[in-house]
Order: C-alpha cells, then structure tokens, then sequence
C-alpha cells in the first residue's frame, strides 16, 4: 500500500524533472572537480547568476523584445505572401505550371545560401533581416495552402457547386476553411522555421540588438557565460513559441471537426 | 514534390515548363543589356554561365566542390553514425531513452546557428570546428528517426528472433536494422540535407575553401557573379544528393511509403 502514496502523476513529473537536476548536477561536479579542459566551461550557478544580472538588465529584455518583433514581421510577411502564393497555385492550374517548377528550383538553396547575396544586394540592415526571416516562412506555407487547397474534397466542391458559390465566396466559404488544417501545419512549421533563420540573420548579418547579437558579443568578450544564457533563451523562447501555436493549430483542428460534424 | 509535379505534367505542360523559365532567363538577359538594371546588382545568366565555366576551367570549382564535400562527409558521419547508435540504444533500452532523451529533445530546442558562437570559443574556427557543427546538423534527424524506426519494429519480430535465438549482433543485424531500414534512410537522407546546408554555413563563418568560402570571397570583392555563382553551386549539390538518396530510399523501400518531414 505505501507505493500508492507516489501516485503515477507524481512519478511522471519526477522522471521528467530527475534528468534535468542529474544533469545540472553533474556539470557542477565536472566544474568542482577541477579537470583542466572544464577550465572554460562556466559552472551552472554562474549561468544562474549571469541570468539574475540579465534579468535586471534593460539591454536584455530589449534584445529580447528586437529579436521577437524582428521574427514576426519576417514571420508576418511570409505568411502572408506564402498563403496567397500557395492558394494562387492551389487554385489555378496555369499559375501551378508558371511558378512551381521556380518555386522548386529556388527551394533547393539552403536559407544560409542567400546570406551573402542578400547583404550585397541590401547591405547589413534590417531589411534583408527581416527578408530571409520571410522566406523561411514562405516556403513551408506556400507548399501547406497549396496542398491544402488542392485536396479540398470533392464533395465539398459539389455541395458548393449546388449551392452556387463562385469567385470569392466559394474560397471564403469552402476552400479556406477545407485547406484550414493543412494551412495550420505550414504556419506552425514556418514558425519554427524563422525563429531558427532568425539566429542565421543576427549572427551574419550583424546587429546591435537581439539575442543572437548577445551571444555573438558574448563570444566577443570571452563571456561563456553570457553565450550559453543566450542560447537557453533563445531555446526557451523558440519551445514557448512552438508550444502556443501547436495548441492553436490544435483547436483549429478541434474547430474543424466540430464544423464537419454539423 | 518537384518530382512528383512534372511526372503529373502532359507533353505539353513539359514544354511550358521549359519554355517559362528560358522566357524569364531572356527576359533577365535583356533587362541588364538594356540597362534597365545594372550588371553590378543582378549578374546576366550569360555572365554567370561565363564565371561558371571561368571557375571550372582554373580549377578552383572543383578544388572547392571537394573542400566543401569532404566537410560534409567528415561532419555527416560523425553526426550520422553517433545518432546511429544513440538512437538504436534510446530505442532498446527504457533506460537509456530515459537519460538521452529529454537531453535531445532539450537541446534541439535551440536553433542550431546559435551553438555556432559557443563551438568557435571551444574549438576555434579550423576544420575540426567545421566538423563538429556539421556533425551537429547530422545528428537530429539520425537519432530521431533511427529512434523511430527501432521502436516501430513489429513485436513479431521480436518474438520470431526469440524463437530463433537471434542474440545480440545477429539480434542486430538480421531482425533489427533490416525493419528499421526505411525509417533510418529517411534520417540519413534529412541529415545530409542538413549536413549540407550547415558545412555552407560554416564555411562562410570563416574558412579559405569550400562552395561557402566562394561567396564570402565573392563579397569581399564585391563581384556578385562570384556569390550568385556560389549559390547556384549550393542549391544544385544540395538538390542532387536528395534526389540521389530519394533514388536510393525508393530502391530500398518499396514495401513502404517514404516518411517525410523536418523533425518538428
């Protein structure tokens, strides 16, 4: 009977919480143990303590704040353009047969691929920042719309047909919401997406604000510390990001079934 | 998906496929003789033909294909082979999925740029230190789809080696890898997409050779021939070592639809 006293809930929480302390533990013994190649690595209490200086820093909430306007806008403006592209092509055949064959050329170079060009075209500002943060985005939403939009079901389609909806209340009214759930697949892997390019576009091309310029000035002064504060930020940040739009994606799956069942 | 798209294409879509692209190349060419867009901002594809084979015929286009190629070998069997293994051990062992695990899923959190800065401060910014970041773009997908594939080996299976008293590396070879297969070349084919994608990166962090060290180079000069260059280069390897390796998931796998998808 006593077993019962640690009830599965519990124990859950402890498996998942009992790695993480192993872990913090373990570093810290590695930094008190004094082996010569740990000479570098910051001890976790002096990663906390670094946080505890950050956290009453202005400089690193404003980086923080940069670096999230930066992704949405970038995030924003692919979404937008990539929803609109990929529902173009989703709706015409013609359009499909222009633009696919140079969307899909184009999307066999690596995001990384066009930092180069990009800065000589545009310099080191904002703009091709926020840029490659967009076409990051683009991509997974221009394949998810079109493909949701081509697989709207047939059915739909007919019943749409007898009810005589064309032009745009035929997308509005049935095609947008049938592609719904595929749409929400793209945007959450476009997310994701931007906030990776968005380490790409604050450490090449260089800023004065944003948690990648943090981790780079880090790297400057030698400051360990700060870099791997950094990167649990921006670590943290990306995983609470994923986290609220996978429950969006869900309830506007949820969403969906509800609708279907009426 | 390119694929796919111009098999479902007639004889004449196959043409205006072709047409539309030579139609925007002329258009391109005409626009910088023309001037109505200066060369020094966006190269004519007759230029850059000409840097092409310019680069061919020095040498240089093969001395860097290789520098770059050899990177992402190095990295990708490092990264490869060690999400190899940890992912059969996370996947046969409660255990050791236990430990390595949230360690994964922890640290593939963060976008892998960001370890960039933190391995130049540990390894500097020679070889090694591109290895170790290709290595890391290797890793994930290994790891989690040989994971994947490992633990979705039918429980038949198991019990068939059981009866045949398969142990350990014949347990291995003959029951395990077979089954996972599918799963593991998918992971070998995201990785090297990654591997790929990475060594670039690396390589204009800060290196004197490699398809990535062109670009920077082509910067630095501002001869923006050079970068376009270099970025067609990237996106034309990047594009025939996934077909190829489509080519060999399809050999492979007939029996099973291919699994798609960045890991999440």
């Amino acid at each position: 009977m006593k077993k019962l006293l640690i009830s599965k809930k519990t124990k859950g929480i402890l498996g998942a919480i009992a790695f993480p302390i192993v872990f913090i533990a373990f570093w810290q013994l590695f930094i008190l143990a004094g082996f010569p190649s740990a000479r570098f690595l910051p001890s976790p209490y002096k990663v906390l303590q670094k946080f505890v200086i950050l956290f009453s820093d202005p400089t690193y909430s404003h980086n923080i704040a940069v670096s999230l306007q930066r992704v949405m806008i970038g995030f924003f403006i692919g979404t937008l353009a990539g929803f609109i592209f990929g529902l173009l092509m989703g709706l015409s055949k013609t359009a499909e047969k222009i633009f696919a064959p140079f969307f899909h050329a184009v999307r066999q170079v690596p995001m990384i691929g066009w930092i180069p060009l990009i800065i000589m075209l545009f310099g080191m500002n904002e703009l091709p920042r926020v840029l490659i943060i967009s076409v990051a985005a683009f991509y997974p939403i221009t394949l998810n719309t079109f493909s949701g939009v081509r697989n709207v079901p047939r059915e739909y389609l007919e019943l749409a047909s007898v009810y005589g909806y064309k032009g745009l209340t035929l997308i509005r009214k049935i095609i947008i919401p049938a592609a719904l759930p595929s749409i929400a697949t793209g945007i959450s892997l476009g997310l994701a997406m931007s906030w990776s390019v968005l380490m790409v576009a604050e450490i090449f091309i260089q800023t004065a604000f944003g948690i990648g310029t943090q981790i780079q000035r880090g790297r400057d002064r030698f400051d360990i510390a700060l870099v791997i504060a950094g990167i649990i930020t921006v670590g943290v940040l990306g995983y609470s990001m994923t986290l609220l739009v996978q429950k969006i994606v869900k309830a506007v799956e949820r969403g969906q079934v509800i609708s279907a069942d009426k | 998906m390119a694929k796919k798209f111009l098999q479902r294409l007639g004889l004449k879509d196959k043409l205006l496929a072709i047409i539309v692209p030579l139609l925007v190349l002329a258009a391109w060419q005409g626009a910088v003789s023309q001037k109505l867009c200066s060369e020094l901002i966006l190269t004519p594809p007759l230029t850059l033909l000409n840097t092409l084979l310019e680069l061919a015929q020095s040498g240089d286009l093969t001395l860097n294909i290789l520098a770059s190629l050899k990177r992402v070998m190095i990295g990708f069997l490092l990264g490869g082979t060690s999400g190899f293994v940890i992912g059969i051990l996370m996947a046969l062992s409660p255990f050791l999925n236990r430990i390595f695990g949230p360690l994964i899923k922890a640290l593939q959190q963060v976008p892998e740029f960001a370890w960039m800065p933190l391995i130049i401060m540990f390894l500097g910014i020679d070889e090694f230190a591109k290895y170790f970041f290709v290595a890391i773009g290797a890793f994930y997908p290994m790891v989690l789809n040989t994971y994947q594939g490992v633990s979705g080996v039918p429980e038949k299976y198991h019990e068939l080696a059981r009866v045949f008293d398969y142990k350990s590396f014949r347990y291995l070879f003959k029951v395990i890898i077979p089954s996972a297969l599918p799963s593991i070349i998918t992971g070998i084919r995201l990785s090297l997409g990654l591997s790929w994608m990475f060594v670039v990166g690396a390589e204009l962090f800060g290196s004197d050779s490699g398809v990535g060290y062109l670009m920077t180079w082509g910067r630095a000069v501002f001869q923006i021939d050079l970068v376009m260059a270099g970025l067609i280069l990237v996106g034309v390897i990047g594009f025939a070592m996934n077909f190829l390796l489509e080519r060999a998931e399809k050999q492979f796998l007939l029996w099973r639809e291919p699994v798609d998808g960045r890991p999440a």
